[in-house]
């Protein structure tokens, strides 16, 4: 009853300073203080401790080495709480960061070497690991993860989208010891992926589960940003207003119609409404057929109804060329989008096998 | 013809200054050569005479109202009749225009037209109310227009007579070049005055030289 009132006043203790820890420590200082919690028999404030610094993000996350010694630390806390299948799960982490990760027998009771080893029998023989965050120039840069092996498993390295889409397949083969998997930011067509979450997923080849292998797959979250590009924006479309009229226009050709004909027959008829008693002379018709003339002559040049085949070019060259700044601007865009680097942050991986829900 | 080449020099000078002054306004200048043909009729004889008449003209043009001027001289002979004797003719008329719709221009104003005869002279003044109307056939090149007028008073000879009278004016204006505001018109005018007595008809075949924007 003692041990169970301390470990819950420290838990108590824990979550009340929780906050203040978490802001003031360090993820190393909280596995060396979840180390320390191990060794005098703290377990329950161990596990909280150990937990926090796995789940440390950023730069204060452990490096490679630090996360590997603290997952053996939380699978030995975990056997000393009982919590078998917590202690089977901390320790298959431990075997997906780390293949070739070797337990201290000095520091750990056998019965926490015996979880590691049955871990390490069922995991599979491979493990990822990524550098941390990097920033590529796609197509000439490459982004690495490094597969481990305790065998020569045949595996299929794939750049998945988040819905599980293969991008790109970046290695298919059998390895010894560990090879590092490139990827140089672009999918399957030579193109950058929108920015997004994607994953690297690591499976047996299929070869390899026809030999009747256990089925896993190792996934290492990616997430994929591109900082903003400073893009010139696209031309728009030549308004109407810019466009000649590709037939003739029957309405403006009226226009130009009546008044002339109206005019011209004004000028030929009103001398007989204003002097019926004299004799107008012939220059009436004159300058009157000249207006009215003129007025057809408006008319047709018009055009009306007609293809006008001059402004029908006009009007071809207008948008082609406004095509031909599109393209040209589009292409220098990508150049630029091209010429950007890709951020590439690898969460921490994952291992699902058969019996994962 | 010493008054014509005074009235040319004076319009010359002054419109322009007058359209610099006010930015808002616009003018016109123009040279005019008619053929006139003169149907003169004093009870129970009838003349009919024709000749050359040579004039200016100018206008200042705001955005709604207009001011028109125009003075010709001439000589006419007679083709017929028994009357045998030339005239002398000077004309002129000066109107204010309202434009009350852009195609649409109403003007009012006196029209005067004068007979030298041997030592004798012949004056008409006819206060007249107008109407033009304009319609586009190209734009910016080439315009029609038609011009009808009637007297609403008048007044010939001395002692003065009641005079009236009515006529109209219709014709193409085409500029020149689309570089230059420089426009050319060819019109075709008549004019029908008379008092008791007497009917002078007046058909004019015009061709007019443009500066400015025709109104």
């Amino acid at each position: 009853m003692n041990r169970l009132l301390a470990a819950a006043l420290t838990i108590c203790a824990l979550l009340a300073l929780a906050p203040a820890i978490a802001r003031a420590q360090t993820a190393t200082a909280l596995l060396d203080q979840g180390v320390r919690a191990y060794t005098v028999r703290e377990y329950d404030g161990g596990v909280w401790l150990l937990r926090r610094a796995l789940a440390t993000e950023g730069a204060n996350a452990l490096g490679a080495t630090d996360a590997a010694r603290a997952l053996m630390y939380l699978t030995a806390t975990e056997v000393a709480r009982n919590q078998r299948d917590s202690a089977l799960a901390a320790a298959r982490r431990l075997v997906v960061l780390d293949a070739r990760y070797r337990p201290d027998p000095r520091l750990f009771p056998p019965d926490v070497l015996a979880i590691y080893q049955e871990a390490r029998r069922a995991a599979p023989t491979v493990s990822i690991r990524a550098l941390g965050d990097t920033a590529i120039k796609p197509g000439t840069e490459s982004f690495i993860v490094r597969l481990g092996a305790t065998a020569s498993p045949e595996v299929v390295a794939n750049v998945t989208t988040a819905d599980g889409r293969v991008l790109r397949t970046l290695y298919q083969g059998s390895f010894r010891d560990s090879i590092d998997v490139r990827w140089n930011g672009l999918d399957g067509s030579g193109n950058a992926p929108p920015d997004g979450r994607y994953a690297i997923i690591v499976a047996p080849s299929a070869r390899e589960r026809r030999t009747g292998a256990e089925a896993w797959s190792l996934r290492l979250p990616l997430e994929v940003a591109r900082p903003a590009v400073d893009t010139m924006p696209l031309p728009p479309a030549p308004p109407d207003s810019l466009l000649r009229p590709e037939r003739g226009d029957m309405s403006g050709a009226m226009h130009a119609l009546i008044p002339g004909v109206v005019a011209g027959a004004a000028i030929m008829l009103l001398p007989e409404a204003v002097s019926s008693a004299d004799h107008a002379s012939n220059a009436r018709w004159i300058v009157g057929g000249t207006v009215a003339v003129a007025g057809v002559a408006a008319f047709l040049s018009h055009h009306p109804g007609q293809r006008i085949p001059g402004n029908t070019e006009y009007n071809r060259n207008l948008k082609e060329n406004w095509r031909r700044n599109v393209a040209e601007i589009s292409r220098r865009n990508a150049d630029r989008v091209r010429g950007t680097k890709l951020i590439i942050r690898p969460g921490a991986p994952a291992l699902m096998t058969g019996d994962t829900p | 013809m010493n008054r014509l080449l005074g009235v040319l020099a004076v319009g010359l000078s002054v419109l322009p200054a007058a359209a610099r002054a006010q930015d808002r306004l616009q003018y016109t200048v123009g040279l005019m050569a008619s053929q006139q043909i003169v149907q003169s009729r004093v009870e129970p004889t009838s003349n009919r005479l024709s000749g050359p008449v040579l004039g200016v003209e100018g206008a200042l043009i705001s955005d709604r109202l207009t001011v028109r001027v125009r003075y010709g001289e001439g000589h006419v002979q007679p083709r017929e009749g028994p009357d045998n004797v030339a005239r002398d003719v000077v004309e002129g008329e000066a109107l204010v225009g309202y434009r009350a719709l852009p195609w649409l221009t109403l003007w009012g104003g006196p029209s005067a037209r004068a007979y030298t005869i041997g030592d004798n002279n012949q004056r008409w003044l006819i206060w007249t109310a107008r109407a033009t109307g304009r319609g586009t056939l190209v734009p910016g090149r080439m315009q029609s227009f038609v011009e009808l007028w009637g007297a609403f008073t008048g007044s010939v000879g001395d002692p003065a007579l009641q005079a009236g009278g009515r006529g109209f004016n219709g014709g193409l204006e085409v500029r020149l070049a689309q570089s230059t505001p420089l426009w050319s018109r060819l019109s075709y005018k008549m004019e029908s005055t008379h008092a008791t007595g007497l009917r002078e008809t007046v058909e004019s075949l015009t061709l007019s030289l443009i500066y400015g924007l025709p109104q």
